[in-house]
């Protein structure tokens, strides 16, 4: 029997696009980009507890998040100093001004979740966190990781 | 001249003794070995090491300063290839064997098609004559590393059956609930079974909530939006904010994944009624009892571990499987903040947690906590507990483990 399969990365491609465009035009209509950022704590700072920049994981791993000065609160919750974290997939920082988008490649974890189970095919990854306030906009000053590369074996 | 002739006359000899053996190489495996050229090679054509290739690829083979000749020809400066899969040279002295990892090419064939699982892998060739035995001295190639890219690896979907589908047998499309919803799912031309057995036409049910199909070609995620029912349940009560939603029901087969073709209901939208009738009930039952918590949810220490040695000024980091983090007040389903226990033993948990030294609130969402703790040993617990610092049911709880903190090194001796 011979199955015939689109390629995935065009299938994931598209999906992504689709996801992507829908959740964009969501996103602006909620938040205009004119509302005021929300500040950050002082010497606050998103890291990864794991994986490790430079660390060889399985194709199914756990990222686990910590936060230092700051609070987590779900998506919707107004309070100072807290946030949600967005993981950042293969993807340049977004811009910091605008609501972070949510797709493949932009991750919420909207329900103030601190750790994610991902899958991933193999190869070379990069996973960047970034905080977002409880309108998805990133915090002034930002509140974001360094860029790590992991290698999904 | 001399040079000429006596390799020539080797060749004849050896072309003379081998050709009765051919038969009888299995008994004599020390058999001459048939020469080769000293400028003979063996390479793979187009297959760089350490290339990234698909799980089916073609891989050519090419020889210099030697023939190609089927296996079984007895012919000067000939022989056929043989491709070796993850696995070293064979002896050198006897054929080479025969298997998944050593493939002939007894046809003389240049070229061939393999199928690898995904991972790394190492290729080589080995040139062997007509009786398969390497030349003397033995033509290989260097080894090759390769990286099968998973991507390209046909998973196999499970094929469901035609007419199989699965349907939302409560709520009703359009209709308007209450905020605990019981959703019932229905399935027919098909079998319920639990994740991880493998059983032909069935599968176990994933409810989308507010979240388009994902991709049919890996795993359905496993989050708030995808509700797996792994034990094979077919009906869930889900408490979801006041609006409008969408549901959809989407079959997985043992390794969570859709069939194919995939078995996924039509999506149906509820609305969520938010009257003060409605709103007072649930604040009366949190009120009297606890909130629910999902099954999975875990709390655990990031750092420190149990039995762990520490410093008297240690950040306590804390981690939490399955649920989300919100600050003390904030009502949403799965979520909580922290408590941290510190030498005390677990307070009865069917009422607000206390409030003091020893039972540290982190009201704002903290997820970790620098803490000063006396030389000594010292046990510390985790608890979540809901918007009024009450904890879930069943409990989110860490286990209570120990730690030592080390006094500070002191080095007396040398201050004199």
């Amino acid at each position: 029997m011979i199955m015939q399969r689109r390629p995935f990365a065009k299938a994931g491609s598209s999906m992504i696009l689709m996801v992507g465009l829908a959740l964009a035009l969501t996103a602006l209509h909620i938040a205009p980009a004119s509302a005021e950022p929300t500040s950050s704590a002082a010497g606050a700072v998103v890291y990864f507890h794991s994986p490790l920049d430079g660390a060889r994981v399985p194709q199914r791993f756990t990222v686990k998040i910590g936060l230092k000065e700051m609070g987590v609160a779900p998506a919707g919750v107004v309070k100072e100093f807290t946030g949600h974290h967005h993981l950042l997939i293969d993807t340049d920082m977004v811009p910091l001004d605008q609501p972070i988008p949510s797709d493949y490649n932009h991750i919420h974890l909207g329900n103030g979740q601190t750790e994610t189970v991902l899958t991933l095919p193999a190869g070379t990854h990069t996973l960047q966190l970034l905080l977002g306030d409880h309108l998805h906009v990133p915090h002034k000053p930002p509140v974001m990781s360094k860029k790590i590369t992991i290698y999904v074996r | 001249m001399y040079r000429i002739f006596f390799r020539v006359c080797l060749i004849i000899i050896a072309t003379i003794t081998l050709d009765p053996h051919i038969e009888a190489t299995a008994q004599q495996p020390a058999a001459a070995r048939a020469p080769s050229p000293p400028n003979a090679r063996v390479f793979f054509i187009g297959l760089n090491d350490g290339a990234t290739i698909p799980s089916k690829t073609k891989l050519r083979f090419g020889v210099e300063n030697m023939e190609i000749v089927a296996a079984g020809v007895a012919k000067p400066n000939t022989g056929h290839h043989h491709l070796l899969i993850d696995t070293g040279l064979p002896p050198l002295d006897q054929p080479i064997p025969s298997d998944f990892n050593h493939i002939h090419f007894g046809g003389g064939q240049t070229e061939t098609e393999i199928t690898l699982p995904a991972g790394e892998h190492t290729l080589q060739l080995l040139f062997g004559d007509q009786a398969h035995t390497p030349h003397q001295p033995p033509v290989f190639s260097e080894v090759i590393h390769v990286k099968v890219d998973p991507v390209t690896v046909e998973k196999t979907r499970t094929p469901a059956p035609a007419g199989a589908s699965v349907f939302l047998i409560e709520p009703a499309d359009g209709a308007t609930v209450a905020r605990k919803v019981t959703v019932k799912f229905g399935l027919s031309g098909m079998e319920l079974s639990p994740a991880g057995t493998n059983k032909p036409n069935s599968g176990h049910h994933h409810l989308l909530i507010d979240t388009p199909l994902p991709a049919f070609d890996r795993e359905i995620p496993s989050d708030l939006n995808h509700v797996h029912f792994g034990r094979a349940q077919t009906e869930t009560e889900v408490t979801l904010t006041p609006g409008d939603h969408t549901l959809q029901l989407l079959l997985g087969d043992h390794e969570h994944l859709p069939h194919d073709p995939p078995i996924f209901s039509k999506v149906i939208r509820i609305h969520v009624a938010d009257s003060p009738a409605e709103k007072a009930p649930p604040a009366a039952a949190a009120a009297a009892g606890r909130r629910p918590a999902p099954p999975d949810a875990a709390v655990y220490f990031i750092y420190p571990s149990n039995g762990e040695r520490i410093y008297p000024n240690s950040t306590i980091r804390f981690g939490l499987r399955g649920m989300g983090v919100a600050p003390a007040g904030v009502v949403k389903p799965n979520t909580g903040h922290h408590h941290l226990l510190i030498d005390v033993e677990t307070p009865p948990l069917d009422q607000p947690l206390p409030s003091d030294l020893s039972h540290i609130h982190f009201g704002n969402g903290q997820t970790e906590k620098k803490i000063t703790l006396s030389p000594g040993e010292h046990t510390l617990q985790l608890i979540l507990a809901d918007e009024k610092h009450t904890p879930h049911d069943p409990p989110v709880i860490s286990e209570r483990i120990k730690v030592t903190v080390k006094v500070k090194p002191v080095r007396k001796r040398h201050r004199r």
